[in-house]
């Protein structure tokens, strides 16, 4: 894996490397040693896709792990291919659900928990713990089942949660969102939301033998709105300084692991941490890329397998990626204020809109051109998933509303996790086409 | 073997066939004679609402040889091919002309897809020939509390068909309506039992005609003579061959059934909804209308898009069992994937009970584009 690493072209140190990523990075391993501490002391241990509403294991102290975050760990170590080689051997498909099935396909791996003869762990940070809960929302046909044959494979509970349609859809949901969600959402969705969850409530109770706090669910929702502030903050100063201080590559990495540990104080402190050391390289005119000339907007999911793929375009263009959706959707559509009315339909007005706000036309084209504008972006960078039918969210559509606003998108379709397919010299010199051709030559 | 003599000699048959063969005509009979229609996207639109608000339910389906002409630019290639030649059809004004209003049910992720890129067309592109369209959010999983909220759903749709007709939707015509879709159901179990029977009268390739012509005329009609053709079927020669459960996509033209039933299989069943699924689980009268209705698409067979690996192994198990088939056949367009992921856990468990099977995976659409299609199946046939 480390050969494989060093092919990689380094960061050619135009970026200031943030002390918050690698606090992020660090906290995040110890963190995970200390879950399997817990796992292999017998506590329940929770394994959820991304949309699930965290927030209830959180406030009632059930260790969880997430399915995207831990997909993205074992693309990020390069595991993809061994693990879809496995779901092939077992008589699974290897070309579909590639986020989503990706710790199924290592539920298979009988070496997830062994070490090598020089004591490496052969599974990414060791492997897996064996969940006894898995939870997944229904948000498309395939994520069920896939969920289930986990469970199966790891002897856990399977929980389903499911998944609505909003019928009436203001375009601008973020001026809705945080604090008028009775007037962004469709009552009885809102509703029906407070009963998914009071029902899980009750499943987790049931399972773990722990009582579900509302006040504890409070504690952690004020956590994530402080946390979530500071993105904002983050968010609106790399909007505002030219040269940004800092590009995905930085924010991401500091911002994702913190994410999945909303709820807690040590990432309402680190995302603190992080607004004033970015704030300090701004304040100092310290540019991630001294000769920004172009700013770039990076749509999809991120490109975990591939992270250096991002600043292939700085040395040579100027042309730099500041915005991605991992820092920008938590300082949107995750702040609830006055949460101590009612933490559960706070809870629900932001579970729901998770896959509203990202993956439904129009919310999701229209948020994009906002913060398009916001961002003063020159171009858009748009990954679309292969074979994901959750991820299908209306390309044309974003495409269409960008470019009808005179901003130019490139789409692309490509994979998350699997490096499989991915070939960095074409997507260079596709991304570098765009740039010479649609971003250079656009009158600004 | 292609649709037998005994069959196309049958009067009724002969009316059922023409319906399928001329899908659109009794719509367009329809709206020549005033009467308004609803195309249905999904299996899960109830056509007892429907019936009851005076509209002509007819089920959208696709043109395979139609042309591409703006789906390609809309829809990501994650979409399957048939979906692709159907959404064609509902944005290039065929269905603007056929229909009045287009119902769109979750049957499938895939659906919501279409209906919310529909309902953005329909506000950004005014300029598209997307007839008026609504969506039924139905929930699938099976518990009180989505019964509920399905409760509320379908109170809506029956809500949007009085706006749309500008006339109350009765208790008592949803229950007139239901007892005519209940004759309907009833004689295509009489059908049914032709086939999952120790003699089968009636082959497979047949089944789909009778089963997929009442997607496209007149219920009571279809009733009558489903019913009265089933008198008769009963008296058809009988068919020998290896019976065969064909499980996975939905099959809207008899393709595939005949490469089964040319190679010496017959087609003794099918979970899909140009099937056998179609007619499963009545109405309940006892029950108010809109409980009813729930009950009925709710909690009827489960479908290969809307439950988990466990419920489609049981059902799989239980459907092959009744129909006493001696194979099985997984039958997957390209990009439909959902359905994969039962396959190794249904593969197994027929695998244990000895039952012989196989599986057809990323098809391309129409059929006939599979090279050596038809070979393969006759290997597996006769193998």
């Amino acid at each position: 894996m480390e050969e494989t690493k060093k092919e990689m072209p380094q960061r050619q140190g135009t970026v200031k490397k943030l002390k918050a990523t690698g606090e992020a990075s660090a906290y995040q391993k110890q963190w995970f040693q200390g879950l399997k501490a817990r796992v292999e002391a017998g506590e329940d241990f929770g394994y959820l896709n991304a949309d699930v509403p965290m927030e209830v294991l959180k406030a009632m102290d059930i260790p969880f792990v997430v399915n995207q975050w831990w997909a993205a760990i074992c693309g990020a170590k390069r595991m993809t291919k061994k693990y879809f080689g496995l779901l092939r051997d077992a008589g699974y498909r290897d070309d579909l659900c590639s986020y989503c099935a990706t710790a199924f396909a290592e539920s298979l791996d009988p070496d997830d928990h062994a070490y090598d003869a020089d004591g490496n762990p052969l599974g990414p940070w060791g492997g897996l713990p064996d969940p006894t809960i898995a939870i997944t929302r229904l948000t498309c046909d395939c994520q069920g089942k896939i969920f289930e044959l986990f469970a199966k494979n790891h002897g856990a509970d399977f929980y389903a949660m499911e998944n609505t349609q909003a019928r009436t859809f203001p375009l601008n949901w973020w001026d809705y969102a945080q604090d008028d969600w009775e007037n962004l959402y469709d009552k009885d969705r809102l509703d029906a939301a407070v009963e998914e969850l009071k029902e899980l409530i009750r499943f987790l109770e049931m399972k773990t033998g722990k009582m579900f706090d509302i006040n504890k669910l409070q504690e952690v929702m004020d956590n994530i709105n402080r946390q979530e502030v500071w993105y904002g903050k983050i968010r609106d100063l790399i909007a505002d300084t030219k040269p940004a201080p800092v590009t995905v590559v930085d924010t991401i990495n500091a911002v994702m692991p913190a994410q999945w540990q909303r709820g807690s104080e040590w990432a309402a402190d680190h995302a603190e941490r992080l607004y004033y050391e970015i704030k300090e390289l701004a304040d100092k005119g310290e540019a991630a890329v001294p000769n920004e000339k172009y700013r770039l907007m990076w749509l999809g999911r991120g490109l975990w397998h591939d992270f250096p793929f991002y600043q292939n375009f700085e040395k040579k263009y100027g042309a730099v990626f500041v915005w991605s959706m991992y820092l920008a959707m938590g300082a949107d559509a995750y702040i609830r204020n006055n949460v101590e009315a009612d933490p559960l339909r706070a809870l629900a007005a932001r579970y729901i809109g998770m896959e509203d706000f990202l993956h439904m036309p129009p919310w999701n084209a229209q948020w994009f051109l906002q913060q398009a504008r916001r961002n003063d972006i020159d171009g858009v960078v748009y990954m679309v998933p292969e074979n994901c039918m959750q991820a299908v969210e209306g390309s044309f559509f974003i495409k269409k509303t960008l470019e009808d606003a005179g901003i130019p998108v490139l789409a692309f379709n490509a994979d998350p996790v699997d490096a499989r397919k991915w070939n960095r010299d074409t997507m260079t010199g596709l991304v570098e086409d765009f740039i010479e051709n649609r971003v250079m030559k656009k009158e600004k | 073997m292609a649709i037998r003599e005994c069959a196309l000699k049958n009067q009724h048959f002969a009316r059922l066939y023409d319906a399928y063969q001329h899908r659109d005509a009794a719509a367009l009979a329809c709206k020549k004679a005033g009467g308004k229609v609803l195309a249905k996207l999904g299996f899960d639109v109830p056509d007892e609402l429907v019936l009851a608000a005076g509209l002509m339910p007819v089920q959208v389906y696709a043109d395979p040889y139609k042309e591409l002409v703006n789906t390609d630019k809309i829809l990501e290639f994650a979409f399957d091919p048939m979906v692709r030649k159907q959404f064609e059809k509902m944005i290039d004004g065929t269905y603007k002309e056929l229909a009045d209003y287009l119902a769109v049910s979750n049957s499938t992720d895939v659906f919501i897809r279409i209906f919310l890129y529909l309902r953005e067309m329909i506000r950004s592109m005014p300029e598209m020939p997307v007839p008026p369209t609504c969506f039924i959010d139905w929930l699938f999983t099976r518990n009180r509390m989505h019964q509920e909220r399905n409760e509320l759903i379908i109170g809506l749709f029956r809500k949007q068909l009085e706006e749309w007709t500008g006339k109350p939707v009765t208790d008592e015509a949803i229950k007139a309506a239901a007892e005519v879709c209940n004759a309907d159901r009833a004689a295509l179990r009489k059908i049914g039992a032709l086939r999952h029977g120790e003699e089968v009268r009636v082959s497979g390739t047949e089944a789909l005609v009778i089963i997929g012509s009442g997607f496209f005329m007149d219920k009571k009609e279809h009733a009558e003579l489903v019913e009265k053709l089933a008198e008769e079927a009963a008296e058809w020669p009988v068919i020998k061959g290896v019976r065969v459960f064909v499980t996975g996509s939905v099959h809207e033209d008899l393709k595939v059934y005949e490469m089964i039933e040319a190679a010496g299989g017959v087609v003794v069943a099918e979970d899909h909804d140009w099937g056998d699924r179609s007619y499963d689980r009545d109405y309940n009268t006892a029950y108010p209308p809109v409980r009813a209705v729930v009950d009925r698409y709710m909690l009827r067979q489960f479908s290969s898009k809307k439950a988990f690996v466990t419920q489609r192994v049981d059902a799989l198990n239980k459907e092959v069992a009744d129909a006493k088939a001696d194979a099985v056949m997984f039958y997957t367009n390209i990009y439909e994937d959902s359905a994969s992921w039962d396959y190794p856990s249904q593969k197994k468990s027929l695998d244990d009970q000895g039952i012989k099977n196989t599986c057809f995976a990323k098809m391309l659409y129409p059929a006939e584009k599979n090279e050596d299609l038809a070979a393969k199946i006759a290997e597996f046939i006769k193998g």
